[in-house]
């Protein structure tokens, strides 16, 4: 597998980013908990979720590793030396999987210390539930296949800086705004419907069997679109 | 290495009818050909007369508008074991971004599987040998070239399709490339190689194609030049004209 500096700058800015949000939200716990609107199971329960943005670096991982290819030209190599294009197009997609998982169990390893770090810097003790460990689940599920849904993107769009902003788009601004203006719609995009596999709780969210089967028909959808606009375009 | 094709005579790739449009440009008009073993063919023609298209449409890379177009007999895309028989220098094919030069051939003798001996050897023999260490976006463009070069030879091919190999190389660089072109159709390759350095090439190949979008001419360069009694630059300038395809002829 070879993904340059991508793969370790991409974990690492996740991994700040995590960290900067489970810290921040301990800083507000002892408040919250005071006035009543949580608990320390839910604190807990959120600095364990707040992990899930590891998902967008995983996407973006996944994104670059094909578009980058295309970039540099490589890609004329690797389909001419792979025996095909479908078998390159599943050899990618394994990889990229591969890699969500090495994504989501490095994600699944800070998730579950987390609350043992930033918790007691409120004078907190963690209180782990089978929440707890769902939403730990849940993290690792839609990490894992963030880098795959980036590979499908970075072959359809097939260029690394449309690939990258399309993907920020649609996790940080799109699927949100639509969530907020049309909730009928927007629980069904694919990061909203991941919010309901890592447990946001929000109420207008899918149910968990629903949202699985909502995010199988993107990932089925990108890859369907993927496979024909990869045989049917010039590769150069 | 002296290599016993299986197949004597049997045209190693062939173009039948092959056109390719973009929207309403066609940048390919037909074009049919045939490419001998054992011999080093010249694919010819100005910049944007279609020859890296011709040569994408022959490896699977571009699909044609109309025609079709084998390698060994079968479409590219079903030739088998067909990137350890075709080795491909081309432009637009770049190496790995950001890694050295014999790192991006390990990786891709892994994908061959092939051993890292074959990468040190490849290396040797296009002179890299004691630069392949450096980062390829540190390359002069001769060093790209061979680079590209030791690429295509990676899996031992019998076909090399070489996209202007000679672009960027210095006076020495184009005497080296001269005498390596020979040295593997020496080897019982068959090279073809796509090129607008009409006075190189006539030093080179022993069989010419000329395209303007549709084929020109088809045959030996003994016969288009009159066995040297005529310059192959007049012969492609009569042939091509001043890029009004109208009133030139394909020969066959």
């Amino acid at each position: 597998m070879w993904t340059g500096r991508a793969w370790w700058s991409m974990a690492l800015i996740g991994v700040l980013m995590g960290a900067l949000a489970g810290s921040g939200y301990v800083t507000e716990a002892d408040k919250d908990i005071a006035k009543g609107a949580t608990t320390i199971e839910g604190v807990t329960d959120q600095v364990v979720r707040s992990w899930f943005m590891m998902l967008l670096f995983s996407a973006l991982l996944g994104a670059i590793f094909v578009s980058r290819e295309y970039q540099s030209g490589a890609i004329g190599r690797s389909v001419l030396l792979s025996g095909g294009r479908g078998r390159l197009l599943t050899a990618k997609l394994l990889v990229g999987l591969a890699m969500g998982v090495v994504f989501g169990a490095l994600t699944v390893a800070l998730a579950a210390a987390s609350p043992s770090v930033f918790l007691p810097q409120a004078q907190l003790e963690p209180a782990w539930t089978h929440e707890t460990t769902l939403t730990l689940i849940g993290v690792f599920v839609v990490t894992t296949l963030g880098a795959p849904w980036g590979v499908l993107l970075g072959w359809i769009i097939r260029n690394q800086a449309a690939t990258v902003a399309t993907l920020l788009g649609l996790t940080l601004f799109v699927d949100e705004a639509l969530l907020r203006l049309a909730p009928a719609v927007g629980k069904f995009t694919l990061t909203i419907a991941m919010s309901s596999v890592y447990r946001d709780g929000k109420p207008e969210l899918l149910s968990v069997p629903a949202a699985s089967l909502t995010i199988a028909a993107w990932l089925v959808a990108a890859g369907i679109a993927a496979r024909a606009l990869f045989h049917k375009r010039d590769v150069l | 290495m002296t290599r016993q094709h299986g197949q004597i005579g049997q045209p190693v790739a062939v173009a039948e009818g092959l056109s390719k449009t973009f929207g309403t440009v066609t940048a390919v008009d037909s074009v049919s050909f045939e490419v001998r073993p054992g011999r080093i063919v010249g694919l010819l023609g100005r910049n944007g007369a279609g020859k890296t298209t011709t040569l994408r449409m022959l490896l699977g890379l571009t699909a044609p508008s109309a025609g079709r177009a084998t390698v060994f007999g079968h479409p590219y895309d079903e030739l088998p074991h067909a990137a350890h028989r075709v080795g491909v220098s081309m432009d637009g094919i770049g190496a790995l971004p950001g890694v050295s030069g014999r790192r991006d051939l390990t990786i891709w003798a892994k994908t061959l599987g092939l051993s890292s001996r074959r990468v040190d050897e490849v290396l040797e023999r296009v002179g890299l040998g004691d630069r392949a260490d450096r980062k390829i976006k540190g390359y002069s463009t001769g060093m790209r070239q061979r680079h590209a070069l030791a690429s295509a030879l990676l899996a031992d091919p019998e076909l090399l399709v070489l996209d202007e190999p000679a672009t960027g190389l210095d006076p020495d660089g184009i005497r080296w490339l001269r005498t390596f072109l020979r040295s593997l159709a020496d080897e019982g390759r068959t090279v073809l190689i796509s090129s607008h350095l009409l006075a190189e090439v006539e030093q080179t190949v022993d069989d010419v194609l000329i395209i303007q979008r549709s084929l020109r001419y088809s045959g030996t360069l003994a016969e288009l030049t009159d066995n040297g009694a005529v310059r192959l630059e007049d012969r492609f300038f009569s042939l091509v004209g001043n890029g009004n395809e109208s009133g030139v002829g394909a020969h066959a």
